[in-house]
């Protein structure tokens, strides 16, 4: 009985959902060409950036970046903060082991042979990919975001392939790098304030040559807050050491 | 052109379905991701219509896609991977405290507790 | 400063403080980081406040102010438009945060995240307030959520999580469907500009109004569902009940309001959303008497505020849906959405200064349960409490949510019924009124002396009652008095930044007519026949079998599902 009425209900959420989405998904209105038209004529004169995409996410809309940025703070910040107190709580209360036991990791027994070979080979040479991705995101496919994920992952790679703890993958290092480019990002958005471009203006006068700079700059800051981060979350989850 | 919308509509109903009716919480976890890429890709596919190549500009290059959706999904992409880090970890501190995956479980465990 | 930058100082002064505050927790000693805090909470909440308080003439002659972000093209950027509402939504986010950070100092979760989180937390609700633009409303709205699932997830218990857990997943996957309708406007209209959208939605025609349709209703249900008006109330009393007591003020206090407001924009879009203003007004008004009902019968105290939270909802709801069905540029909308903020505000006061103070009591004795939890002066009096002015603080709160004079929930619910006079709303809130009356009669009794000799959890050492506490009672406690005692001017504030024309002044003739006293004593009489009838037997039976009904995961969806096909049979 109880299973028929889950059945029933699901059966009704589906169905009321397939009817509010069907309509929009199957619109057959041609998509809109204006915005397109628009940034292939001015998004180089505008923002400096060959990549419109990377023209329009730290230039036209670098508030929705802003935002993004900040989610992404808020929920590392929660989910390590929810890592890190069961930590603290399951040295007093009986709870379900779910990572490795203490003990074991320092020894990292996780790890296999193919693992750290590939690993610890491949981590350095991801990171300097990462680093590519995020350097020239204003030119060719990527950006901060991008390359920041791709550096995580190379940290990710480290952490798990090198015996030795280098300071790449200490958390402590990692969080301090993290807040710092999340500082610098606030005060390079806010600078506009005070050149009289406005929050989020290019500080550089636009036209000129130089004014490419600022995506440059975002696409650092952005990247390595963006890299730094996920890896501390990462190397949290992976239940190594806890420098928050 | 049709076949493709109706393709995402049903990975996007795969997904909403898998959140409303599993009762394993990772699977409600994947669901919301399968929801999240499948409109995605309908902002992807339906804003590379109007054109054929990148939208990078350079020596060539005419007949560009709307970057526009491009850049929108960017940020959607990074908010879902957010959404989703935060709920795994939701879901390892009620696996801790349950130690269940399962949604009915953990709730009769809990209020149980109480 | 020009007043481009000034308006949008909230947004970014909170989050320069938050990043601040972030920085010197990893590279500095602990003495400074709270130093840190405190500057940070200066220079984040308080200051951007009265940065914008310096707009309000601006506002009043021209309605609005107005910027693109970066200064670039109007029609590609994100534009932030500054109106009276924003400067409101503003104001009431620093109004409750700042008692509840003094709270949080030392009943946790106080530490240095919580304040960054906070900070982000008002940046976006300021964003939320002036985001002219779908997709970054879209940004805005996530932001903050995400911080209210974190928020609720720093409650101690598992079963924070899991509030926590369903509300992320609800709302989340509600936000999905926002994505999907942000597709289906820009598709049509090739913008994402309010006013283009609006522009682009008259000329449309055929099957393509219907897509319309359909994505207004796929951005309007997903952002009432933060609101939790009735079918979509389910998630709002875990969260609310489970999470740290100054979250739960936050949260019943500025987060539930916030995106409703903020939703009058997009409800002029198009003559469409407009009319489904009505049925909401509607759903409101049952959530008012269905919610306080359910209120009444509960057994733990912080439950049985969080279903205050959506029976007072309702009545906001109500009101603003009625503005908005009659517009809000004409004489009467603005009247009612004017009492619709106006409640908001007073509600937001006297429920953080509840959670708060109940949040404090219950600690204190270690017990929840409204039916055996008695004598709570003396739990208090065991922590340390020398004054009973927790206590005072209570019945400050409980007298302004049961609408008696001087305070100021006397004031914004008259004003609401009002308004709505002569319409079917006007019977369901009176009920509800006296629904609120009789419960809180019910969550009073926890501080009547206890009759057996109490067990008390044992204090280690002799504690004294943390100030910032009572400094926080006495703020939240203060303000309703003051909103109250100050009414003409806090409606005439309002208003003015509301509608430009010239305000009415409700002045104390106004309030205190005989049908408004006889109408009061009537409600506090039968709130109290009410809670007899309550407490007696039979009516213990119905509240117990009212009480058991809690719904599941799956419930959640089906209150969505409920709103959705609810709303698109009406626009059929």
């Amino acid at each position: 009985m109880k299973r028929t009425w889950f059945i029933f209900k699901v059966i009704f959420i589906l169905l009321v959902v397939t009817l509010a989405m069907l309509p929009v998904i199957l619109s057959s209105h041609p998509w809109p060409v204006a915005s397109r038209d628009y940034l292939y004529e001015n998004a180089l004169s505008d923002t400096g950036a060959v990549n419109t995409v990377s023209s329009i996410y730290l230039g036209y809309r670098a508030m929705d970046t802003l935002g993004e940025t900040l989610v992404l703070l808020v929920s590392i910040t929660g989910t390590m903060g929810i890592l890190i107190n069961l930590g603290r709580e399951s040295e007093e209360e009986e709870a379900v082991s779910f990572s490795l036991a203490p003990e074991k990791r320092a020894t990292n027994a996780q790890r296999t042979h193919l693992l750290e070979v590939v690993a610890s080979k491949l981590g350095p040479v991801v990171l300097l990919f990462g680093f590519y991705v995020m350097l020239y995101g204003h030119i060719s496919p990527g950006g901060g975001f991008q390359g920041g994920v791709i550096v995580a992952s190379a940290i990710v790679f480290l952490a798990l392939g090198t015996e030795t703890q280098s300071k790449l993958t200490n958390t402590t290092v990692l969080g301090r790098i993290e807040t710092l480019s999340f500082l610098v990002l606030i005060i390079v958005a806010t600078s506009g304030v005070f050149f009289e471009r406005g929050f989020f203006g290019n500080p550089i006068k636009s036209g000129s040559s130089l004014s490419v700079n600022f995506i440059i700059l975002l696409n650092i800051i952005i990247g390595l807050k963006v890299g730094t981060s996920i890896a501390v979350m990462c190397i949290a989850m992976m239940g190594g050491r806890h420098g928050h | 052109m049709v076949i493709e919308r109706i393709l995402i509509f049903l990975l996007a109903l795969v997904g909403f379905s898998a959140i409303v009716g599993a009762k394993n919480i990772i699977k409600k976890v994947f669901g919301l991701n399968l929801l999240n890429s499948a409109i995605v890709l309908l902002y992807i596919l339906e804003g590379s219509r109007i054109g054929e190549q990148a939208p990078i500009l350079g020596e060539g290059v005419t007949n560009i896609v709307d970057p526009v959706p491009q850049a929108l999904m960017l940020t959607a992409i990074v908010i879902g991977v957010c959404v989703t880090a935060l709920a795994l970890a939701l879901a390892v501190r009620l696996y801790k405290a349950t130690g269940s995956l399962e949604i009915d479980t953990i709730s009769a465990r809990l209020h149980s507790e109480q | 400063m020009s007043s481009e930058s000034l308006f949008l100082s909230p947004v970014y002064l909170p989050l320069l403080s938050a990043a601040g505050i972030l920085f010197i927790k990893s590279f500095c000693p602990t003495s400074i980081k709270r130093i840190a805090e405190y500057l940070g909470i200066l220079i984040g909440l308080v200051l951007p406040l009265l940065l914008v308080l310096r707009l309000y003439p601006i506002v009043q002659n021209q309605g609005y102010i107005e910027t693109t972000i970066g200064g670039y093209a109007q029609h590609i950027g994100i534009i932030y438009r500054f109106d009276g509402m924003s400067l409101l939504l503003i104001l009431l986010a620093a109004a409750i945060t700042l008692p509840a950070w003094i709270f949080s100092r030392n009943e946790g979760p106080g530490h240095s995240y919580f304040t960054a989180l906070l900070l982000i937390q008002n940046a976006s609700i300021a964003a939320i307030g002036m985001a002219a633009d779908l997709f970054n409303l879209f940004v805005c709205l996530e932001l903050m959520g995400v911080t209210a699932y974190v928020l609720i997830a720093t409650g101690k218990k598992a079963n924070a999580a899991y509030a926590s857990f369903s509300y992320l997943m609800l709302s989340s996957s509600a936000m999905v469907f926002f994505l999907l309708g942000t597709f289906g406007l820009y598709n049509l209209t090739g913008s994402l500009r309010y006013e283009a959208i609006a522009m682009g939605l008259e000329t449309l025609s055929g099957r393509n109004q219907y897509v319309a349709h359909f994505s207004l209703l796929l951005i309007i249900v997903p952002v009432l569902l933060r609101v939790a008006v009735m079918p979509l109330s389910l998630w709002l009393v875990d969260a609310h009940s489970k999470a740290p007591h100054a979250v739960s003020a936050l949260l019943s206090g500025v987060l539930l309001k916030v995106p409703l407001f903020a939703l009058i924009r997009i409800f002029s879009l198009s003559p469409f959303a407009s009319s489904l203003a009505l049925p909401i007004s509607y759903a409101g008004a049952v959530t008012a008497l269905v919610g306080v009902l359910l209120a009444l019968s509960q057994s733990d105290a912080k439950q049985l505020l969080a279903y205050h939270s959506i029976s007072q909802i309702g009545y906001i709801v109500s009101a603003w849906g009625l503005a908005l069905h009659a517009g809000v540029t004409t004489m009467t909308g603005s009247l009612l959405l004017s009492a619709s903020f106006f409640h908001a505000f007073s509600h937001a006061q006297f429920k953080a200064l509840l959670f708060l103070t109940i949040g404090k009591t219950t600690d204190a004795a270690g017990n929840r349960n409204v039916y055996t939890f008695r004598g709570a002066n003396q739990a208090l009096r065991n922590v340390g409490e020398r004054v009973p002015l927790t206590m005072l603080c209570f019945l400050v709160g409980a007298l302004s949510i049961s609408a008696l004079p001087p305070f100021n929930g006397f004031y914004s619910k008259t004003l609401v019924t009002y308004t709505l006079k002569g319409s079917l709303h006007y019977t369901f809130l009176t009920l509800a009124s006296v629904g609120t009356v009789a419960s809180f009669i019910k969550l009073s009794r926890i501080f009547l002396p206890s009759k057996q000799p109490m067990v008390l959890p044992a204090v280690k050492e002799k504690n004294r009652f943390p100030v910032s506490s009572h400094l926080a009672f006495i703020l939240l406690a203060l303000s309703c008095l003051a909103v109250g005692l100050f009414s003409e001017q806090m409606i005439l504030f309002i208003t003015r930044l509301i509608s430009s024309e010239e305000a009415q002044t409700y002045g104390s003739s106004f309030f205190f007519t005989q049908d408004n006293l006889i109408k009061t004593t009537l409600t506090v009489l039968s709130g109290i026949v009410l809670f007899a009838l309550a407490v007696s037997r039979p009516g213990k039976y119905v509240l117990h079998l009212l009480e058991k009904r809690r719904g599941g995961f799956t419930d959640l969806f089906l209150g969505f599902a409920t709103a959705l096909g609810a709303l698109a049979l009406f626009a059929w």
